[in-house]
C-alpha cells in the first residue's frame, strides 16, 4: 500500500524521551526516513553564569548539569581548577572522592537500565533498581545532607569527613548490591523478546563511533577499548585494579551489557577503596585546612578562601563520568571569576549520531536505541 | 618531540607558534590553513575531536580545538585567532561528523560563522533569538520572550505580546 | 459418576433454579398462579432474567476483583505494596476507581461521529459478556448448553475488531485510526491459531459442545493423572495460550498502550464512563479467555478425586466443582499477570511475524498430528 509521508512529532513532553527532547520524524509508514532532534528546552545558560560567579560559587551550578550523577560533575570542574592553581589534595580526600564517584556510577547505570526497560514495557526492573538507589541516596544524605545536588567536592578536598555510621551501612550496601545485580541479570539478560528488540538495532562500528565523538559506555559497546580511568588516570585510579568492559558488536544489546558489567566493576573498585581508606583525618589541602562549622556530623568543614585567584591560563581537563567523557575548559585571567567556562558534556556529543543511527528503523527501535545512549537533558542543554 | 612540534615540522607555513595548554601541546594555526592542519592532525593519528571552544577576547576571537589520539594516547590542541568584526573560519564537518553540533553550538552562543557547514542554525536557543549570549558585549538587561507557534516551533519576540499572560 | 448423574437431570442453570424452587416447595404454587392468568411463559422469562442477572453480577464482581488483583500482583512482583489505603488492604480500590470515572466529564470531540463514538464501547463490552453463555462453571451451572458452543465462542470473539475500528474511526484522530488498524491486524492474525488449536480439541471429543468437552476430561489414567487434554495436546495448549494473550492485548503483545505509538491507541479520545467500559471489557475478556482455556485444556470443573467423596456429601459436589473451576481459572489469570510484569513488549512487525509465520504452521502441524494419531486409534 503506497502511503504518503507522515510527519510525526515526538514532542517535548513524552514518556520515553528522558527529559524534554523533541524529535521531528519524517516517516514512510512505519519506517523512519529522517529524524531531526530539537534540543534547547532546558538551556539555562550555565556557561554564561560561569563568567559571573566565583570559582567556589560555580560549583553548585555544576551539580545541576547531569542531575542523575552529580558527583562527577563537581569533580570535573574542581579538577580543572586544581590543575590551574596547582593545589595538592590529601590522600584521604581523594579516596572519599573516588568512593562517591563510583557509587554514583552504580546508581546512574541503574536509572539508565531501568528507564530503558520501562520504555520497552518491563516495569519491574526500574522498581527493583530504585529500591537499591534509595539505599545509596540515604548514604549520600548521611554524607553531605543532600540526595541529588551534592555540592560536596571543593578545590582542595571534600567538604566534610565521613560520619560514624557510614562505613557499616556502605558495607551492607555492597553485599546487597552484588546479589541484586545477579537478580537483574537473571530477569532480563536471557529474555528472547529482549534480544529481539535490542540485537542488531542501532549498529555503529568503531570508526564511525569515534568520528561522531562518542565516548563512554556507548563507545565501549562498539569495540574501542578506552577508559579515561585506565589510560589517562587521575586521582587514585593508578592504584586501583579493575577491568575495562568492552563489547564488539556495536548494537544496543552490547551497550546494555557494557553497563551491567560496569556496575559490577564499580562494586569491585568500591571494595578496594573501602579496604584501603587511609586513617588520617585530613580532608582538605594543607594550604587551606579546615575550620569549625556547626551542624556538620564531625564539627569541622573544609575551609576554602572566598578570594581565590588562580594564575592566568587555560586548562582542559576531562574525567570518565558515567555517561562518557565530561570535560571542562576553564580560562582564567587572574581575577576571582573565570573568564570562560566551557562544558563538554557527553550526552550532547552522543546525541549527534541519532539521526544516522535510526534511519530505516521503526519508532520502537528509535526508543530502544535512544535509551541505550543514555541521555540526560540537563547535560545536553546545560 | 611532542605532537605540536611534529605538526610544525609537517606544515611549517601554517603553524604560527607552538606552546603548552597547561600540560598539553598546543599549536596556533593560521586561520586559512585550519582545514589542512586538522586533516594533517587526523592523518598522524588524532582521531577524536573532543571539544570546540569559542572565546571572545574583546579585540579578537579565539577558537580552540582539542584532539586526542586513541592509538598513541596523546593530546593536542589547535588554536585559531579570528578578527573581531568578522569571525569566520572553515568547518571541520568534512573530517569529523561530531563537529557538526559542536560548531552549531559555538555559532549559537559565541557567534562564530563556520564556512561550509551544512546546516548552520541555532541549536540551544530558539531560532529567532537576537544576539549571541557568550560575547562580552551582549546586553544582559533586555528581555526576549519565547512562546510556541502553530506548528510546534518557537517564536521569539522582544515584548510579551505573544504570551498568554501579560507580565 | 456423580457429575454424570446430575448433568442428565439438570442440564443447565434454568433447570437448576426450577429444581431449587421445587426443593423448597414453592414452584408449584407460583406456577399455578401464573397459569391461572394464562401467563405461564412470564414465569419462565422471570427465571431466565434472574439467572442472567446472577451471571451478570458475578461477572461484574469478578472484573472489579480482577482490577484489584492485577495491581496487587504487579506490586508484589515489583517489591512494593500496591493499593493499601482504600478499604482493608485496598479492596475498595475498584469501587473508588469507578466513582472517579463516573464523575468525569464526558467529552465527545467536536468533529467526531457521535453515534458511532457512543456505540463503540458498548459494542466491545457486550460480546465480552455474551461469551459467557456456553461456559460451564459447574455441573449444572451453565446458561445454555449450546450444541455449537465452541463455534459460538470463537464467532463472538471475532466481533471485537469491528468495534475497535468503530472506536478508532469515530474519534476523528489520525493516531487513533492508525492504532485501531494495528489492533485489528493483531486481532485477526491471532484468531487463526486460536481457532486451529480449538479445532484439534474438537477432533478429540467429536463435539463442539463445551459440556461434552468437559465430561470427556473427567476421570484419571493410572489412578492419579487426570484425563485433561493438556496432556494429550501440549503444543495446542501453548499455542492457544499465547494466541489468547495476544488477542487480549496484554504485554508482551501490548504495543497499543505503549509509547511506541505516541498516544494511547484507539481509545485516546474516550473519557469517563466510556473509558471505564473499555477497561471492564478488557478484564471481562481476560476472565472469559482464561475460563475457555480451563474448559478446553484443564478439565473445566472436573476434579479428578471426586469419586473418593463419601456418598452423604453428594450435595457438595457442585460447590467443589465450582471451586475447582475458579481455582484453575485464577491460576491462568495469575500466569498472565505474572507474564506482564516480567517481559518487555514486542515490536509490531515481530508480533505479526510470530503470528503468521510461526504459530499458524505449528497449529496446522498440531492438527495434522492429532488427526493422524486419532485415526490410528492411539486415543481411545
Amino acid at each position: 500500500m503506497e502511503s504518503d509521508e507522515l510527519f510525526i512529532n515526538m514532542g517535548p513532553v513524552h514518556p520515553s524521551t528522558h527529559g524534554v527532547a523533541r524529535f521531528k520524524l519524517r516517516m514512510d509508514g512505519e519506517n523512519i526516513k529522517e529524524c531531526t532532534p530539537v534540543i534547547g528546552y532546558l538551556h539555562r545558560g550555565t556557561e554564561k553564569i560561569g563568567e559571573m560567579k566565583t570559582y567556589l560559587q560555580f560549583i553548585p551550578y555544576t551539580d545541576r548539569l547531569d542531575y542523575i550523577s552529580a558527583f562527577p560533575n563537581n569533580y570535573a570542574f574542581v579538577k580543572a581548577v586544581e590543575e590551574l592553581a596547582g593545589i595538592e589534595v590529601p590522600l584521604r580526600a581523594e579516596y572519599i572522592r573516588v568512593l562517591t564517584m563510583e557509587l554514583n556510577r552504580i546508581i546512574n547505570h541503574i536509572v539508565s537500565i531501568g528507564s530503558l526497560l520501562m520504555d520497552l514495557g518491563a516495569a519491574t526492573m526500574i522498581m527493583w533498581g530504585f529500591r537499591e538507589r534509595e539505599n545509596a541516596l540515604q548514604l549520600f544524605e548521611m554524607l553531605c545532607g543532600a540526595r541529588m545536588t551534592f555540592n560536596y567536592i571543593k578545590p582542595g578536598g571534600v567538604r566534610e569527613d565521613i560520619p560514624d555510621g557510614f562505613m557499616p551501612k556502605l558495607n551492607e550496601f555492597l553485599k546487597d548490591m552484588e546479589k541484586r545485580i545477579d537478580d537483574y541479570e537473571q530477569l532480563i539478560n536471557g529474555n528472547e523478546i529482549f534480544h529481539m528488540r535490542m540485537k542488531n538495532i542501532g549498529v555503529i562500528n568503531a570508526k564511525d563511533a569515534v568520528n561522531y565523538g562518542w565516548t563512554g559506555p556507548t563507545l565501549r559497546g562498539s569495540g574501542v577499548d578506552y577508559d579515561l580511568r585506565k589510560y589517562e588516570p587521575y586521582s587514585i585510579y593508578p592504584d586501583l585494579d579493575f577491568k575495562v568492559c568492552v563489547r564488539n558488536e556495536g548494537d544496543s544489546y552490547a551497550r546494555f551489557i557494557v553497563r551491567m558489567d560496569e556496575m559490577k566493576e564499580s562494586l569491585h573498585i568500591l571494595r578496594q577503596v573501602v579496604d584501603n581508606m587511609p586513617a588520617s583525618k585530613e580532608i582538605s589541602s594543607a594550604e587551606y585546612g579546615i575550620a569549625p562549622m556547626t551542624g556538620t556530623p564531625t564539627g569541622v568543614s573544609t575551609y576554602f578562601p572566598r578570594i581565590f585567584t588562580p594564575p592566568a591560563g587555560e586548562v582542559y581537563s576531562r574525567i570518565e563520568a558515567p555517561k562518557g567523557e565530561l570535560g571542562f575548559y576553564v580560562v582564567s585571567d587572574g581575577t576571582t571569576k573565570p573568564y570562560r567556562v566551557k562544558i563538554r558534556s557527553p550526552s550532547f556529543c552522543n546525541l549527534t549520531a541519532i539521526p544516522s543511527l535510526v534511519k530505516g528503523l521503526k519508532i520502537g527501535d528509535l526508543i530502544a536505541a535512544f535509551g541505550t545512549i543514555d541521555v540526560v537533558l540537563g547535560d545536553v542543554d546545560r | 618531540m611532542n605532537a605540536a612540534e611534529e605538526l610544525k615540522a609537517l606544515l611549517p607555513g601554517s603553524v604560527i607558534s607552538t606552546g603548552l595548554q597547561l600540560n598539553k601541546p598546543m599549536a596556533v594555526i593560521k586561520k586559512e590553513d585550519l582545514l589542512k592542519a586538522a586533516g594533517k592532525a587526523k592523518d598522524i593519528g588524532f582521531d577524536h575531536l573532543s571539544v570546540i571552544t569559542g572565546i571572545d577576547y574583546k579585540d579578537h576571537f579565539e577558537v580552540i580545538y582539542n584532539f586526542f589520539s586513541y592509538s598513541k594516547k596523546q593530546n593536542l590542541a589547535l588554536k585559531v585567532n579570528l578578527d573581531h568584526d568578522k569571525p569566520e573560519v572553515e568547518t571541520l564537518t568534512s573530517l569529523w561528523n561530531g563537529a557538526d553540533w559542536l560548531e552549531r553550538e559555538t555559532f549559537d552562543l559565541v557567534g562564530i560563522k563556520f564556512i561550509g557547514h551544512p546546516n548552520l542554525i541555532r541549536i540551544l536557543l530558539p531560532d529567532g533569538w537576537n544576539g549571541h549570549p557568550l560575547r562580552k558585549d551582549y546586553d544582559m538587561n533586555t528581555e526576549q520572550f519565547v512562546t510556541i507557534g502553530e506548528n510546534g516551533d518557537d517564536v521569539v519576540s522582544p515584548d510579551g505580546t505573544n504570551l498568554l499572560r501579560r507580565k | 459418576m456423580w457429575t454424570g448423574d446430575i448433568m442428565t437431570e439438570i442440564p443447565n442453570g434454568y433447570e437448576l433454579i426450577v429444581f431449587i424452587l421445587k426443593f423448597i416447595g414453592i414452584y408449584e404454587p407460583i406456577n399455578n398462579v401464573f397459569e391461572s392468568f394464562g401467563l405461564e411463559y412470564l414465569l419462565r422469562i422471570i427465571i431466565v432474567v434472574v439467572e442472567i442477572g446472577v451471571l451478570f453480577v458475578f461477572i461484574l464482581l469478578t472484573v472489579m476483583f480482577l482490577t484489584w488483583m492485577e495491581r496487587k500482583v504487579v506490586a508484589m512482583v515489583q517489591a512494593r505494596y500496591g493499593p493499601m489505603v482504600t478499604g482493608p488492604r485496598g479492596l475498595l480500590q475498584p469501587v473508588m476507581d469507578g466513582v472517579k470515572l463516573i464523575g468525569k466529564e464526558d467529552i465527545i470531540p467536536a468533529k467526531a461521529d457521535r453515534w458511532v463514538f457512543t456505540l463503540a464501547p458498548f459494542l466491545i463490552f457486550i460480546p465480552a459478556l455474551l461469551v459467557f453463555i456456553p461456559l460451564p462453571f459447574g455441573p449444572s451451572l451453565i446458561i445454555s448448553d449450546l450444541n455449537v458452543g465452541l463455534l459460538y465462542i470463537i464467532a463472538i470473539s471475532a466481533i471485537s475488531p469491528i468495534a475497535i475500528l468503530m472506536a478508532g474511526w469515530a474519534s476523528n484522530n489520525k493516531y487513533s485510526l492508525m492504532g485501531a488498524i494495528r489492533a485489528v491486524a493483531q486481532d485477526i492474525s491471532y484468531t487463526i491459531p486460536l481457532a486451529l488449536s480449538a479445532i484439534a480439541i474438537v477432533l478429540l471429543t467429536g463435539s463442539l459442545s463445551t459440556v461434552e468437552i468437559v465430561t470427556a476430561q473427567s476421570g484419571t489414567w493410572f489412578g492419579f493423572i487426570p484425563k485433561w487434554f493438556i496432556f494429550l495436546q501440549p503444543l495446542g495448549f501453548i499455542l492457544f495460550l499465547i494466541a489468547s494473550i495476544a488477542e487480549m492485548g496484554r504485554i508482551p503483545f501490548d504495543f497499543q498502550e505503549s509509547e511506541s505509538e505516541l498516544v494511547a491507541g484507539f481509545f485516546t479520545e474516550y473519557s469517563g464512563m466510556k473509558f471505564a467500559m473499555f477497561f471492564l471489557a478488557e478484564y471481562a475478556h481476560l476472565f472469559s479467555v482464561s475460563a475457555i482455556v480451563v474448559t478446553l485444556f484443564l478439565g473445566g470443573w472436573s476434579v479428578p478425586f471426586i469419586n473418593f467423596l463419601p456418598a452423604g456429601l453428594a450435595v457438595l459436589v457442585p460447590i467443589i466443582s465450582l471451586g475447582a473451576f475458579l481455582i484453575k481459572t485464577y491460576a491462568i489469570i495469575f500466569f498472565a499477570m505474572w507474564l506482564r510484569d516480567t517481559v518487555p513488549r514486542m515490536r509490531i512487525d515481530q508480533l505479526l511475524n510470530l503470528g503468521w509465520k510461526i504459530m499458524i504452521p505449528l497449529a496446522l502441524l498440531n492438527l495434522l498430528a492429532t488427526a493422524i494419531l486419532l485415526t490410528a486409534g492411539v486415543f481411545k
